[in-house]
């Protein structure tokens, strides 16, 4: 059983007239402990499944199935032992921070609720805000006080949709520690957006890239890096930096730029070629000052993505 | 329908109460000018005329709370949710809708109580009116029929709200004004033009002000009109509840709910 199975979703809205397909066709399952992302420009259908997963949209067709069941044939099993957390919906602001999680953990039908809210303040270094109104609060507060939200049935499918939006880079490191802490210690399969390249990197086991709806490609990040053929490689020589410049087009390298001592050109990551092409520059005879590497990145892999609108099927 | 649940909704309307001072203000301020306005009022033509016209007025007016307060709280505590973008959280959770909906009955409910007794006591301290002159069995039938009718108002305009956004909200707080003229609060229904008499004896409200007339006066009670106003109190809040639910239905189709707005 995969705690999260998503199968041929279509999800369309009714745009000036038209009906837009947002989500098309898509099909993924997230592994048991498994942090699965999703990455794709604005628009390419994310949220909308996130929010189909959430129970807040009604899919078109397909079938989703969280934790084994059918959602609306098994409203309750599967919502107490499911969460979410988003950046852009914080909780309500006319409440203080405690009564908002005193609310959500009735609502959970949590037993000890004070223990579990000091835990989670405690974890989220939310403690000293906990009688502050949530409207008083810094956006970095909010948001943290919804991940409390969203940690306080100890779910089992965790939805995390842009939930570190606004965050400072110190207390984004830290929640994404404690993401990380919470998933090592608890049986939880996470989907998780972002358009932080280097957290998804960071956080995910698997990878869906999406752009117009359609899944363009499942896999590691570092599976997905290798998509990228070339690297670019940028040295700067003391002299001969023309000839360096003829070398290099002889051996069918394609030169970007070539600027006073500085030449960067594109090389394959395949077959050790960057490592003989060094070694045959060395042997010419060329004096290197610097040189610098620039391996692929997931940032590329998303740019490649989103400028192609579609590559190989998944 | 879990009670734990209903109960947490209740606790957030609580908070809300209490971390807001206009929400309770509100409980007393509008009722006490209406009480001022017509217990002076009716004071004046009382002097003018043998008829209990104050008792009339300040019964018309207490009980009327009933439909005014329980029916406005249900949507604005809708759109309290609305407001603070909550209902994407909420309904993220195992609420059900009838569970939601419960919660804000009974917290119109509470609301309407606090607000009625208040009148009660206060239209006892200024004009020396009696509510209980009413017997205890009508004020109670009133009570219930009334609250039906506002339950069927607030579930509505939510369904309303739900199915077109906080753009209409000003139906939140203008609907039950519409229904007043037609539910012949403060006049009998006899005192109406023919057509508006055609709509006003369907109107469950106007069995119950009728009577509460009736009594007052000393005629006799009209009990077909009370019969016919729990049918369609009945009807009406069926007819509602399928209406909202196809509303919230609607709200998960377009992203509504998701979106909050």
């Amino acid at each position: 059983m995969y705690p999260i199975e998503v199968a041929e979703l279509v999800k369309s809205f009714r745009q000036k007239r038209k009906r837009k397909v947002i989500v098309d066709d898509v099909s993924f399952k997230v592994k048991k402990n498994e942090i699965f992302g999703l990455l794709g420009p604005n628009g390419a259908g994310k949220t909308t499944i996130i929010n189909i997963l959430a129970g807040l949209l009604t899919e078109d067709s397909g079938e989703i199935r969280i934790l084994g069941h059918r959602p609306e044939e098994n409203w309750e099993h599967v919502r107490n032992r499911m969460n979410v957390s988003t950046a852009y919906f914080p909780l309500s602001d006319v409440l203080t921070v405690e009564q908002n999680l005193k609310v959500y953990a009735r609502l959970f039908g949590i037993k000890n609720v004070k223990e579990k809210i000091d835990e989670l303040l405690s974890i989220f270094e939310l403690s000293s805000v906990r009688k502050q109104r949530v409207l008083k609060l810094s956006s970095g507060e909010r948001t943290r006080v919804t991940l409390c939200k969203g940690l306080i049935n100890d779910p089992e499918v965790l939805l995390l949709d842009e939930c570190t939006v606004g965050l400072d880079p110190d207390i984004a490191e830290k929640t994404r520690n404690i993401i990380k802490q919470y998933h090592k210690h608890h049986d939880c399969s996470m989907l998780f957006t972002s358009h932080y390249m280097y957290e998804v990197e960071e956080l995910c086991n698997r990878i869906a890239f999406l752009n117009k709806g359609k899944i363009v490609k499942i896999d590691t990040a570092e599976n997905l890096k290798r998509l990228i053929k070339n690297q670019t490689v940028e040295i700067a020589v003391k002299e001969k930096s023309r000839e360096l410049k003829e070398f290099l087009k002889t051996e069918g390298l394609d030169v970007l730029l070539a600027r006073q001592n500085t030449i960067i050109f594109e090389v394959t990551s395949e077959d050790e070629k960057l490592y003989k092409t060094m070694n045959k520059i060395f042997a010419k005879g060329f004096r290197l000052t610097d040189l610098h590497i620039q391996k692929p990145t997931l940032n590329d892999i998303f740019i490649k993505f989103a400028r192609e609108g579609k590559d190989e099927a998944p | 329908m879990k009670l734990h649940r209903i109960n947490a909704q209740l606790l957030k309307f609580w908070y809300i109460t209490i971390n807001r001072v206009d929400r309770i203000f509100d409980i007393v301020y509008w009722p006490l000018i209406d009480l001022f306005v017509w217990g002076f009022a009716s004071f004046y033509i009382r002097q003018l005329s043998e008829v209990n016209l104050l008792s009339m007025f300040l019964g018309g007016m207490i009980l009327w709370i009933f439909v005014w307060r329980a029916g406005q709280d249900i949507a604005v505590y809708i759109l309290e949710d609305f407001w603070s973008k909550n209902l994407y959280h909420l309904y993220t959770t195992p609420i059900r809708l009838s569970e939601h909906m419960t919660a804000v009955i009974v917290m119109g409910l509470i609301r309407s109580m606090a607000t009625f007794l208040v009148m009660i006591a206060l239209a006892w301290l200024m004009y020396a009116f009696n509510l209980f002159e009413i017997p205890v069995l009508m004020l109670a039938s009133a009570i219930f029929l009334l609250s039906l009718f506002s339950w069927s108002i607030g579930l509505l305009v939510t369904a309303l709200i739900m199915r077109f956004g906080q753009r209409i909200q000003v139906l939140a707080w203008s609907i039950v004004w519409a229904i007043q003229p037609f539910s012949c609060v403060f006049y009998p229904l006899a005192a109406l033009p023919g057509w508006a008499q055609a709509i006003a004896a369907w109107m469950p409200t106007t069995a119950v002000f009728e009577n509460v007339r009736a009594i007052i006066f000393g005629t006799p009670m009209n009990y077909a009109l009370l019969g016919r106003a729990v049918i369609m109190d009945l009807a009406l809040l069926v007819v509602m509840a399928f209406l909202l639910k196809a509303s919230f239905n609607h709200a998960k189709r377009s992203g509504l709910l998701a979106r909050g707005d």
